[in-house]
């Protein structure tokens, strides 16, 4: 394997110039006992979890998956360092969890980001991709944007394997969702692009009819002073 | 009362012990409530002699006792004298030990301190100058600048007088040698100490940096010449430093209260906010002559208005979806603008960060914000308009200006695109001519 070595003297071992996006899904699945549980209250069994949008074995650029959780739970700091990442749990509320993804180059700062677990149906838009059968789904897109990564983390990023070799699916068609929602931002963009050129030329009018309503005014004002 | 105390010998009620605190504190009282203090009679004192000194008036009298604080008061008659034998002065010689030519002088003294030395003899003190032999010189001590000689002549110096360090420099021998100032005499004595304690094996460390010692001397030197205009000028500049950061103070003070004020003004309605700042406007300006600055200054803040997201170009790992979140400069009143918006037609407050909607939606937002502001300035502009024809109605009585239906409509239909034409208003039907 053999790799570039030199980047320039103000590379500062980093790749200018390439960019690598790894999208990722989050969130959480839970499912409903049926009933409160006696011995603690608990009435739901629920699984928070981090995993690839494409099929791809993250441990390979992923040191580890910090999970914090509620710290009424015990040892609320879970870590994982190995696929899947993913922590389940019993409980009866919901809460932030903090999910923090480091990487195997110290020099890659960690992401951060944070899901507020689901339990409980709501009228929100939010929750997506309910299935009765599974419970309750909640999760999330996103993207983890490498901007000129590191020559180890570069590496590291292209040099990925598979995970299953079986179907790899999410409870959520991020693409089908992805395709919906640009074309109503951009529906909703050339709309408010229309109602800006239109108030622009009300603007524009405005303006003038100001000036001539002034040139009036000074106009009368003078007339009587003639008189 | 007191005679009969005195006769019965009965206590007399304590007085209280004279201090400094009572004496001092009590005489500004006591000259106003208290009439003239009752004089005690000074502790054995007989009575009769007493009631000489004062009279049935009370009034101070003409002596006082001053002197009778004391534990006998006026009880002891006699002043003891001749109680001891005295003591006999002998005039007789007297050697100093710190002389070394053994002169004979005189002076009084008591017979019974004769064996003793001369108490004075152990002022005298001598300081311990290090010497050094030719060998540890030719070895240790050679320094550029110095010869034997004249090093022997410093230390023989500083022998003589004692390390005193000025008059060594005023006693130097200047025919033989360069003249030398007292710290280049000061710095070859202490390097000289320093390598002789350091070849006894000694822990003394002798540091003395003469450089530092002349910049000092100097620095002393101009402080010390300054003359009365420039020590009456740094003062003054002084007052002006202090009256400036004073200045500047309540200005910083000023600026936070405005900033405080514009924030306030802020998050409470826009619209009323503009026209409250138009009014004074109005008025102070010369109303044959409107300006336009008012609505010339809304098209440059259109012109400006918008989002502007930073850039993501750093080098490092970061999340999309950190790029859709509004930059910090965006007020309060407006992102809550765009969200209603967004609401209005149905779209995400946080839609899937894909790379492209992202982008879109970033822009989406800047113009959504582009809007709010247009709207704003429009409705200012009607207000103007409004204003303007009132204006101009009070000028000409029963005549009026029309302004285009277009620019009412702002009032209704919020968010709503109209599609009303645009016509020129110029030569527009609604303007009456006046000639």
């Amino acid at each position: 394997m053999s790799l570039p070595t030199d980047f320039g003297p103000d590379s500062g071992g980093r790749m200018k110039g390439i960019c690598i996006v790894k999208p990722i899904v989050y969130g959480n699945i839970a499912r409903y006992f049926g009933k409160k549980r006696e011995e603690d209250g608990h009435t739901h069994q629920w699984t928070v979890y981090l995993k690839p949008h494409q099929n791809e074995d993250m441990s390979m650029y992923v040191k580890k998956v910090h999970f914090k959780l509620h710290e009424s739970y015990a040892n609320q700091n879970r870590i994982v360092v190995k696929p899947p990442y993913e922590i389940s749990e019993t409980g009866w509320g919901e809460f932030e969890i903090v999910i923090k993804i480091h990487f195997h180059d110290p020099n890659e700062r960690p992401v951060t980001m944070y899901h507020i677990l689901k339990l409980f149906h709501s009228g929100n838009t939010q929750d997506i991709g309910i299935e009765q059968s599974q419970g309750l789904v909640s999760e999330n897109y996103d993207e983890i944007v490498f901007q000129d990564p590191t020559q180890l983390m570069h590496h590291l990023l292209t040099n990925t394997k598979q995970l299953t070799l079986g179907r790899w699916d999410h409870n959520t068609n991020f693409a089908l969702k992805k395709e919906k929602t640009l074309k109503t931002i951009i529906e909703a963009k050339q709309k408010v692009k229309g109602e800006i050129a239109i108030l622009k030329n009300k603007l524009k009018l405005a303006k003038e009819t100001i000036s001539m309503f002034k040139d009036e005014i000074a106009k009368s004002q003078d007339n009587q002073f003639m008189l | 009362m007191a005679d009969v105390r005195d006769i019965m010998e009965l206590e007399r009620p304590p007085t209280p012990e004279i201090t400094r605190e009572t004496i001092l504190g009590d005489k500004t009282k006591k000259r106003t409530s208290v009439g003239p203090k009752v004089p005690k009679r000074p502790e054995g004192m007989h009575r009769e002699v007493f009631a000489l000194l004062y009279n049935d008036n009370k009034d101070a009298p003409p002596l006082f006792p001053s002197d009778t604080i004391g534990n006998n008061g006026y009880k002891q008659t006699k002043i003891k004298l001749g109680m001891r034998k005295p003591r006999k002065w002998v005039w007789m010689p007297f050697t100093n030990p710190a002389r070394t030519d053994n002169a004979t002088f005189h002076h009084w003294r008591r017979p019974s301190d004769e064996p003793k030395e001369y108490p004075f003899a152990k002022f005298n003190k001598k300081v311990e100058i290090r010497t050094y032999t030719d060998h540890e010189y030719q070895q240790h001590l050679k320094c550029e600048g110095w010869t034997k000689e004249e090093t022997d002549h410093m230390m023989d110096l500083a022998h003589r007088f004692d390390l005193r360090f000025l008059m060594m420099a005023d006693r130097y021998d200047t025919e033989r040698f360069s003249k030398r100032s007292v710290e280049d005499i000061k710095e070859r004595y202490y390097k000289i100490c320093g390598v002789l304690a350091k070849l006894n094996g000694e822990k003394k460390i002798y540091t003395y940096d003469g450089d530092h010692e002349r910049r000092r001397k100097e620095q002393l030197k101009k402080l010390y010449d300054r003359k009365p205009e420039q020590i009456e000028e740094e003062q003054f500049l002084l007052g002006e430093l202090k009256k400036i950061e004073a200045r500047k103070k309540e200005r910083e003070r000023k600026t936070q209260d405005l900033q405080k004020l514009i924030s306030q003004a802020d998050s409470q309605n826009e619209t009323p906010r503009k026209t409250d700042k138009k009014l004074p406007k109005k008025k102070i300006s010369n109303p044959s002559r409107p300006s336009r600055v008012d609505t010339n200054h809304i098209f440059q803040v259109i012109e400006s208005a918008g989002i502007k997201f930073p850039d993501f170009k750093n080098s490092g790992v970061s999340l999309r979806s950190q790029r859709m979140k509004l930059p910090a400069n965006v007020g309060q009143k407006k992102s809550k603008g765009v969200e209603q918006i967004l609401q209005e037609m149905g779209l995400e407050l946080n839609p899937t960060p894909s790379e492209e909607i992202c982008q879109h939606f970033n822009e989406l937002r800047s113009d959504m914000v582009l809007l709010i502001e247009i709207k704003a300035a429009l409705s200012t502009c009607e207000y103007e308009l409004q204003s303007l024809r009132h204006q101009y109605e009070a000028l000409n009585p029963g005549k009026s200006l029309s302004i285009p239906p277009q620019l009412l409509s702002s009032a209704d239909g919020e968010g709503k695109i109209s599609t009303g034409e645009i016509i020129d208003v110029v030569g527009s039907p609604g303007t009456p001519s006046n000639t």
